[in-house]
């Protein structure tokens, strides 16, 4: 045994007699305030803040299963996806639920940083979950604990429709040749190369992450994240020079701000643009008849011998540092985390599991996905999620000014820095 | 058109005023024909840009069967109403009071007064966030249906006290010479003066609260986090998404929440025309 | 007891009705205020510990591009906002006969008011948008190519601002009901008796009545205008990069997206500073009109 296991080992015993404590504790105060005795199996309230409805009724259905297993009450209370971003900061430090949802990597971070999320390696252990999670344990992991279990993941990259490729002879651009060429074809059949609409700002953020990765790797793109290098480094320089290329070009759907990822979806679905740069959700845009023809395809290679590296995103559950029924949560955790209730979780909303071992998916595009990972060298999650959240704001809006105005990229790079450099003192 | 009144005696000049009314509120409602169209189509034709176009599938009563199935609406309507009805009665009665005196009683330090309750009308909510969200954590309040309450009877008091001075102040002087010769005592005054000529405008107030109050969405986020006490908003937000929103839904839900404040507004409109039947000033 | 009560009412009585109103007011609203500008010192993001940070702020916000941007736009709002009291005041004035089904109908007037913001912003983004927006389909019909409004930095607010009317145009009207319904019927039917009627009427016998009510309006709308940012975070999330921010809005987005609460309180703060000008501008004048009409 490692001197590490051993001190983590030593870290989880600490854990649990910590929880033990505050288990007693929270008997205590369940009897001193003479609750009622159906409450005996406690209480587990969780926070969610899932959006799409057939998932919430797999999270339901799985909480009735819970409650009828060891009867303990679930309650979950559902905010939406935006406002959830607001509250969060408002219940970890006042009034914790017991289960809450949230992303992990970076975002994690700031709230393990500052004590408010309770460290769960525990339960890693004692349900062997190292072994079965792949490269997403490393996304709830900071400072070798662990602080969230990785739900779905968001493979992101090129989609396309096969109908419309066979029906030209394209294929999938490979390097960025292939993908200039494609994109001239593309015009020249009236399509619009790249479908993108920008009046959220994000997806501008997952093309800087794309171009940044292929060209200047993970190394360097995560230390760009984290603010140790700057926004006017000259490694940026052949970045925007290739983004410009692609602007001047034509490459993207003009006015892209005044429309959001959905319309830019029903583009491609219409077969007036060629690719789109999204997540496995732009189903979603396309009608139940033509999903079937939606392919993947991984973002091109542009400087050769630069090693695969994606945005992969991932959400997680964790359980606030302030909770009141943390031994619950844990229980709830491991039920919910089974293999096959895992699975049906997240195959109502067609994200790739992080286990090995979940059931493998009906749906093709997860299968395409879970292939593709496999070739992936390393994985950051996506601009918003891994740098600051004052400094995506920043660079997102940059990067959406930089597609209208190219020619203000001098400007608007040195504006980022300066944000970057508040930011990361 | 008002002031010059519709004789009755030409049913033809009526109708054609109400037919020229109802044109210019088609005209008026032409967004809100979109929103309908809107709850009446399927999330496919949406996607695919169908904004303007007359629904293909019409799916008006399966989006409703949506917004309940997707989200416990009702139960968010009924904390609605035990938010909501509170609070516009307390704001009634609060700024009819501060409204009077700072109408009626010229004492030095009304203008500051008055001019605070103005001012505290003009923050923007987001600034005073975590202040009042921390005083109600720290008087545990923080997550109640009391919480809300209290927030927005505060808040509102301070448009409804502009509001009530202005209306009593409105009011002419001899009214309350009057009731001063007579030996009227300032509660006598209110009650029996001013609250009845007030009428229209306490009507009217009372339909304005109940809107915000109704439509907040903010605080409801920033105070509570039990959907046992959240209110209606919640539910309509329930129905959006990640990644995508199924507006048709939205749509719908939205028809369904704005359904009590219009119910409200046609109600209280008796009241509307009871300053000028009445006779106003009794002196 | 009751002796005292008799001798001492008429200064104990408003002492007492303007208590409960002003303690709310004062312990929620203004020291809530009160405090923020106190946090516009600091560095903080809304979780840990805040750090002093003494004007940094307020230097910040002055040296940065957006804050001109915004308070450009905030004068926008101001002025196109100043266009809802008198089309609100007409829409009263039209709806305000008793006619059979006038109720019914005015109720319907009342609806923009009531639909959430994000609905009614969505539905006017597909007004706007170049694709399949309605403004586009109707640029199709005479072969041409609509503009992309939401997409130009210099068209943006404007098309905002235009869909912000809407419910704002009706909170005027439900004002000006009230107020009609408020109005003397004996100076009307003194001004009837004068031969004053239609336009005349209106000017110089409806209108100076409704100068108390008038002010609300402005006010309101003015609260309205500097305010209001849910009509941007739906229609345009401020873009393009920034163009369509006003004060609340960058307030929020710094606030709620980038976690600087000490920032979002400075700019709260300015924004409260300009309002303080509005404010006492406004009550003198108001408060010199009703001395001259009494």
């Amino acid at each position: 045994m490692t001197l590490k296991t051993e001190l983590s080992l030593i870290d989880a015993i600490k854990a649990s007699r910590r929880q033990f404590l505050i288990g007693t504790g929270a008997a205590l105060a369940g009897t001193a305030l003479s609750r009622p005795a159906i409450a005996a199996g406690g209480e587990v309230t969780i926070i969610s803040d899932l959006g799409n409805a057939d998932q919430r009724a797999v999270l339901e259905r799985l909480a009735g299963e819970f409650t009828k297993k060891t009867g303990t009450k679930v309650t979950i209370n559902n905010m939406d996806h935006e406002a959830h971003k607001t509250a969060i900061r408002s219940y970890l430090v006042v009034g914790a639920p017991d289960i809450c949802f949230w992303f992990s990597g970076n975002r994690m971070k700031a709230f393990v940083d500052r004590g408010l999320f309770d460290d769960i390696s525990d339960l890693f252990q004692k349900e062997g979950y190292s072994e079965k999670l792949g490269v997403t344990k490393g996304a709830v992991t900071v400072g070798g604990k662990q602080y969230g279990l990785p739900l779905g993941g968001i493979l992101w990259g090129l989609f396309y429709r096969k109908d419309v490729f066979d029906d030209k002879g394209w294929t999938a651009p490979k390097t960025w040749d292939d993908f200039m060429k494609l994109g001239a074809a593309a015009k020249s059949a009236g399509m619009i190369p790249v479908s993108m609409g920008t009046k959220e700002t994000w997806p501008t953020g997952g093309w800087f992450d794309h171009m940044n990765l292929r060209i200047n790797g993970l190394e360097k793109h995560m230390a760009l994240m984290e603010g140790k290098i700057s926004y006017t480094d000259p490694m940026l320089k052949p970045v925007f020079d290739k983004w410009e290329e692609l602007i001047k070009a034509d490459f993207f759907s003009p006015n892209g701000p005044s429309f959001g990822w959905e319309q830019a979806g029903a583009a491609l679905a219409q077969k007036k643009a060629a690719m789109m740069d999204l997540g496995s959700f732009i189903k979603y845009a396309f009608p139940a008849a033509d999903q079937a023809q939606l392919a993947f395809a991984p973002f091109p290679e542009i400087v050769p011998g630069v090693e695969r590296y994606e945005d992969f995103s991932v959400n997680s559950v964790h359980i606030p540092a302030k909770a009141k029924n943390k031994q619950g949560a844990r229980d709830f955790f491991a039920y919910m985390y089974q293999p096959e209730n895992l699975g049906a979780f997240l195959e109502a909303e067609g994200t790739i599991p992080p286990r090995n071992d979940c059931p493998p998916s009906k749906d093709p595009m997860v299968n395409a996905a879970v292939e593709s990972l496999k070739t992936v060298k390393g994985t950051s999650q996506y601009y918003d999620r891994d740098t600051d959240p004052d400094m995506a704001q920043d660079g997102m809006k940059g990067f959406q000014e930089f597609m209208l105005k190219p020619d203000r990229r001098d400007q608007i790079l040195a504006r980022l820095e300066k944000t970057r450099a508040r930011i990361f003192k | 058109m008002f002031p010059r009144p519709l004789p009755e005696e030409k049913p033809l000049q009526r109708g054609l005023y109400v037919g020229f009314v109802a044109l210019i509120l088609i005209l008026w409602l032409l967004p809100l024909f979109a929103v309908m169209l809107t709850a009446s189509k399927t999330a496919d034709e949406i996607m695919a840009g169908q904004y303007w176009t007359w629904p293909k599938h019409f799916n008006l009563i399966e989006n409703f069967q949506a917004v309940f199935a997707q989200t416990n609406m009702w139960g968010y309507f009924i904390n609605s109403l035990i938010i909501t009805l509170p609070s516009v009665l307390l704001v009634l009665v609060f700024s009819t009071l501060t409204g009077y005196v700072l109408a009626r009683y010229n004492f030095k330090g009304n203008a500051l007064v008055f001019a605070l309750f103005v001012g505290g009308n003009f923050l923007p909510a987001q600034i005073m966030m975590i202040p009042v969200r921390d005083l109600m954590v720290s008087v545990g309040l923080y997550d109640t249906y009391l919480a809300l309450i209290i927030f927005h009877v505060a808040f509102q008091t301070g448009f409804a006290t502009l509001f009530m001075r202005n209306f009593i102040a409105a009011l002419p002087d001899e009214l309350f010479q009057a009731a001063r010769a007579e030996g009227a005592s300032p509660w006598q005054t209110l009650r029996h003066v001013v609250i009845p000529l007030m009428r229209p405008a306490l009507a009217a107030l009372a339909i304005l609260t109940f809107t915000f109050v109704w439509n907040d969405y903010f605080w409801a986020i920033v105070l509570t986090q039990s959907d046992a006490v959240k209110p209606v908003t919640a539910g309509l937000n329930n129905l959006r998404g990640e990644w995508t929103s199924a507006w048709n839904i939205v749509a719908a839900a939205t028809l369904f929440v704005a359904v009590p404040p219009v119910t409200m507004f046609f109600l209280m409109q008796k009241h509307f025309i009871a300053g000028l039947t009445m006779g106003a000033v009794k002196g | 007891m009751s002796e005292l009560w008799k001798r001492h009412r008429n200064w104990l009585a408003p002492l007492l009705f303007i208590a409960p109103g002003a303690l709310l007011f004062g312990t929620i609203i203004i020291a809530s205020s009160f405090e923020s500008v106190w946090i516009s010192f600091f560095d903080w993001d809304g979780v840990g510990p805040k750090t002093w940070a003494g004007l940094a702020n307020y230097r910040e916000l002055f040296a940065d591009p957006q804050f001109y941007v915004s308070l450009k736009n905030n004068v926008i709002w101001l002025v196109m906002f100043m266009a809802a009291p008198p089309l609100g005041l007409a829409l009263a004035l039209l709806v305000n006969q008793q006619v059979a089904g006038m109720r019914f109908l005015k109720s319907l007037f009342f609806i923009p008011l009531v639909l959430a913001t994000v609905t009614v912003g969505v539905v006017f983004g597909w007004v706007y948008d170049p694709n399949y927006g309605l403004l586009a389909l109707i640029f199709n019909l005479f072969g041409a190519t609509a503009p992309a409004l939401l997409a130009d930095e210099h068209a943006v607010t404007f098309a905002v601002v235009v869909a912000a009317l809407w419910p704002q145009i009706a909170f005027c009207m439900v004002l000006f009901l009230a107020g009609l319904n408020n109005l003397s019927p004996d100076i009307i039917g003194a001004g009837r008796v004068d031969g004053a009627r239609g336009w005349n009427m209106l000017w110089h016998v409806v209108l100076p009545q409704l100068r108390q009510v008038g002010f609300i309006a402005l006010a309101v709308t003015v609260v309205g205008a500097l305010r209001s940012f849910d009509m941007i975070a739906v229609m345009t999330s401020g873009g393009p990069f920034g163009s369509s921010e006003v004060l609340a809005y960058q307030m929020y987005e710094q606030s709620i997206f980038s976690y600087r609460f000490g920032y979002g309180a400075a700019i709260a703060t300015v924004l409260f500073a300009i309002m303080i000008v509005f404010i006492t501008w406004y009550l003198r004048m108001m408060v010199r009109l009703e001395k001259e009409t009494r």
